[in-house]
């Protein structure tokens, strides 16, 4: 069970991890218009 | 120091996904769609810097704290008009601002408080569901800049009125918005994973040290959700607290934070006096569920903004002007003259009111009919602005810029609906108020109650209730359901100048419909000339043209369109006097008078009369001259929705100044119930109050030109084609399209939106009164609570959004 005291901090160190991924593509402008991305594949060009 | 910079942006596109649709419609006409941005070779051949461009093209804009650029007077031009004194010494000027910061219905009422207790503020007025402050000040007393500093402290702030500005901060909110609800939910996910070993096993089965290692974690994941992601509520409820009000998210900002406090406690001092439960998992999951319910509310929002938006939006920002030497410069839409010759290319929009210069061209009124299909113009006839060309390039002489454009007037009108308080949510905003200090009191209460019989269920009941209560869905129900009817009439080409008016328009019960105009078309044509033996047609012509050429009665117009086609050279006559719906009367130079309309009125025998067509009569002094038959034709769908408003259970009247043969001869052919014909002005308006005292709610259906009073009147009203200035119109309803049909359409639309009202405001009203006591009795977990609320939140907005489909 030692382990544990590893795993838990560790998770909580990826969940912090994961917002900061999060953050990246939010600001890069990845969810700015996601309908728009889906009509993409309708339109001929 | 705020500042922020706004640059052509990556993925900003304009007009928004809901727009699309019609935008699509255009293209199907258009090869290439108006692009929003010009040419190469259009950009280089600009004489202008580009910092004078508008908008995306005008490249880096830089706004700061000082709130300079609302002080000058070029960008005040976009968002800014100067307005006629009221009274003697005041010249007043309307401003239409964003305000930024605005997460609730509640902080309208902190931004309208704080403007108008300042020095030269006449009235502010805001909206909730668009954000849109329409500001009425006095130039000479104070500066935008200072309102909007001012306004700031309390921490809201004011951008200028413009699509680029309101684009990108729009975007930076939404990405803030989903920002916050990502950082609620990850982490409530991660919180809920600590908390389940404790749910699945019997006390004692985990080891106390693993326990508190699971809490000590829990609490990490905790801190960005009480500390980041609640700020919104927390910064609302700060800013009333300040003001020394109740707003709608202190409830939800006590409970935060009272659980956090309880549950830090517990987990750092488990033999404390707090207990040694906590309720992380709870905490994470309500704030979540309120930002999802926040988050989609501003979706919601955003789409109503975008759509008034994606209106405004249609003029170009540059366009070609013709230079002395032929050739052709673009310029700022600003730089604009009344007189410039512009070129117009396919698949641009018209950038202002004007006169088409060459052969002809097809063009896309839809702004104007609510309708996208090409209509065909000839030179000399009129454009206007933000509809498109859709044939090949024409030269347009413009007559109008501006605020002075159909377009404009089309744009402010919406505007100024949409920032008006319906009487309903008046209502509604009334009783939140005290609804949340009881709240507030009943937490308390339920708090101390509990913790005499069980420490540990106190607090989550006192949260559950804070959590639970859901004014917002009560403040909301009306506007938004309103403001979604306007929007879906608006791209129907119908427009609300009051959002009041739906609630009276579904309660009435008798249409009047004036004829000439309404049923019928508003032009008239030709049918017959006649003239006294020994009269020369020409010489008719000339006096008839000249003396119907200062009147604006659908019959003068076609007299006059007539005349100037037959005898270009009209009789010099002057000191021309109306008397509205007999003629016209005016001198020859030689000081006899001439008159021109109906046979009573030139002094004719009532048998000159007798025909069922309408006819207009020349007479002077010496007697009759001539008579211009005339033929009216009617509507083609007057006679479809005349039988579709009975079928809705509302009685029609004819009320007509035409004499009785012919009004009949119309009411017979629609079917309308009853008429009334040969009604002066002042009869018409008798006729109606006569009709209300009888008790019937009456609408009145007109041209908005020749009956204005008569309108005005009316419970509420139609106008009906665009004959009449905009500004001028007395009509709470202006069908563009002038389509009969559309009148049943609104009509059906009102009584839909009072039934989507109606049925809002029954839901916030139920849900409070069952799950607040529901929560006191301790039978409503936090998280349940934080789910109600959102849930009942959207549910409003929902179904005020299903009338934005119809």
């Amino acid at each position: 069970m030692d382990i544990l005291y590893l795993l838990i901090p560790l998770s909580v160190l990826l969940v912090f991890g994961i917002i900061g991924v999060f953050w990246w593509a939010l600001q890069a402008g990845q969810f700015d218009n996601i309908e728009r991305e889906g009509e993409r594949i309708l339109k001929g060009d | 120091m705020l500042t922020y910079v706004n640059g052509p942006k990556h993925g900003v596109e304009y007009p928004p996904a809901m727009n699309q649709a019609a935008s699509a419609l255009v293209a199907r006409h258009v090869p290439a769609p108006p692009a929003p941005v010009p040419s190469p070779s259009v950009g280089e051949a600009l004489p202008l810097p580009r910092t004078d461009w508008l908008g995306q093209h005008r490249g880096a804009l830089t706004v700061t704290d000082d709130f300079a650029v609302l002080d000058d007077p070029i960008e005040q031009e976009t968002f800014t008009r100067a307005l006629a004194p009221l009274e003697e010494g005041e010249g007043d000027a309307e401003s239409v601002l964003v305000v930024q910061g605005m997460y609730c219905a509640a902080c309208a009422d902190t931004v309208e408080s704080v403007l108008q207790h300042l020095p030269g503020v006449q009235r502010a007025q805001v909206h909730a569901a668009t954000r849109r402050l329409t500001l009425r000040w006095d130039p000479t007393l104070t500066r935008l800049s200072s309102l909007a500093r001012t306004l700031g402290e309390s921490g809201y702030r004011l951008l200028p009125m413009q699509h680029a500005l309101s684009v990108s901060e729009r975007l930076r909110e939404t990405r803030q918005a989903l920002w916050r609800l990502f950082v609620a939910g990850f982490c409530m996910m991660q919180v809920m994973m600590y908390a389940w070993p404790a749910y699945v096993t019997a006390p004692g089965e985990i080891p106390p040290d693993i326990n508190q290692l699971l809490r000590w974690a829990s609490w990490v994941i905790s801190l960005p959700v009480v500390f980041f992601a609640s700020g919104p509520f927390f910064a609302s409820a700060w800013r009333d607290l300040k003001h020394g009000r109740v707003g709608m998210d202190t409830p939800v900002s006590i409970g935060i934070l009272v659980t956090f406090l309880v549950s830090s406690a517990a987990t750092f001092d488990p033999s404390g006096p707090w207990g040694a439960e906590v309720w992380f998992d709870s905490l994470t999951m309500f704030v979540f569920f309120l930002l999802g319910g926040r988050y989609l509310e501003h979706k919601a929002r955003d789409r109503t903004a975008g759509a008034l938006d994606g209106l405004m939006n249609r003029l170009p920002e540059v366009c070609e002007r013709q230079k002395p030497d032929g050739g052709y410069e673009s310029v700022s839409l600003r730089r604009l003259r009344v007189g410039d010759t512009v070129r117009v290319q396919a698949g641009q929009a018209f950038p202002a009111d004007g006169e088409l210069l060459d052969g002809r061209a097809t063009v896309d009124e839809a702004l104007l009919t609510g309708e996208s299909h090409p209509v065909s113009l000839q030179a000399g006839q009129g454009v206007v602005a933000g509809s498109f060309n859709l044939g090949g390039p024409v030269r347009v002489r413009i007559d109008r810029i501006g605020a002075d454009t159909r377009f404009a007037q089309i744009v402010k009108l919406m505007e100024r609906a949409s920032t008006e308080k319906p009487r309903l949510a008046v209502l509604a905003d009334r009783i939140a108020a005290p609804f949340l200090v009881f709240v507030l009191l009943a937490a308390a209460g339920a708090g101390v109650y509990w913790w005499q019989i069980d420490h540990t269920q106190a607090f989550a009941v006192a949260v559950a209730v804070l959590i639970v209560t859901c004014p917002c869905a009560l403040s909301l129900a009306t506007p938004a359901a309103m403001l979604a009817s306007a929007g879906a009439l608006a791209r129907r080409g119908v427009l609300v100048r009051r959002l009041q008016a739906f609630e009276t328009l579904a309660g009435i019960d008798a249409v009047v419909f004036d004829k000439t105009g309404t049923l019928t078309h508003d032009h008239l044509t030709l049918h017959k000339v006649t003239t006294r033996e020994g009269a020369s047609l020409s010489n008719a012509w000339a006096l008839a043209g000249a003396l119907a050429e200062g009147s604006l009665h659908p019959v003068s117009r076609v007299i006059a369109r007539e005349a100037v086609a037959r005898q270009p050279d009209l009789a010099p006559l002057a000191g021309h006097t109306e008397r509205a719906g007999q003629g016209m009367q005016a001198l020859r130079p030689d000081g006899s008078w001439v008159r021109l309309g109906s046979a009573e009125y030139c002094g004719l025998p009532p048998s000159m009369a007798g025909e069922h067509l309408p006819a207009v009569h020349l007479s002077d002094a010496n007697g009759w001259i001539a008579s211009f038959v005339l033929q009216e034709s009617l509507r083609d769908d007057a006679v479809a929705a005349v039988t579709a408003l009975r079928a809705l259970g509302v009685r029609t009247w004819l009320l007509s100044g035409d004499r009785e043969a012919a009004a009949q001869q119309v009411a017979r052919v629609v079917g309308v119930d009853h008429v009334i014909a040969g009604a002066s002005p002042e009869q018409k308006l008798a006729e109606i109050t006569a009709l209300q005292a009888r008790g019937l709610k009456v609408a009145m259906v007109g041209d908005g030109l020749n009956d204005g009073p008569v309108l005005a009147r009316a419970d509420t009203s139609f106008a009906l084609g665009h004959a009449a200035p905009l500004a001028q119109s007395q009509s709470d309803f202006i069908v563009q399209g002038g389509k009969v049909m559309d009148v049943v359409n609104t009509l059906a639309q009102a009584r839909a939106t009072l039934r989507t009202v109606r049925q809002n405001l029954a839901w916030a009203a139920a849900y409070n009164v069952v799950s607040v006591p529901l929560a006191l009795a301790g039978y409503m977990p936090p998280w349940l609570a934080g789910l109600g609320m959102a849930a009942s939140s959207l549910l409003v907005i929902g179904n005020a959004l299903r009338l934005a489909r119809r």
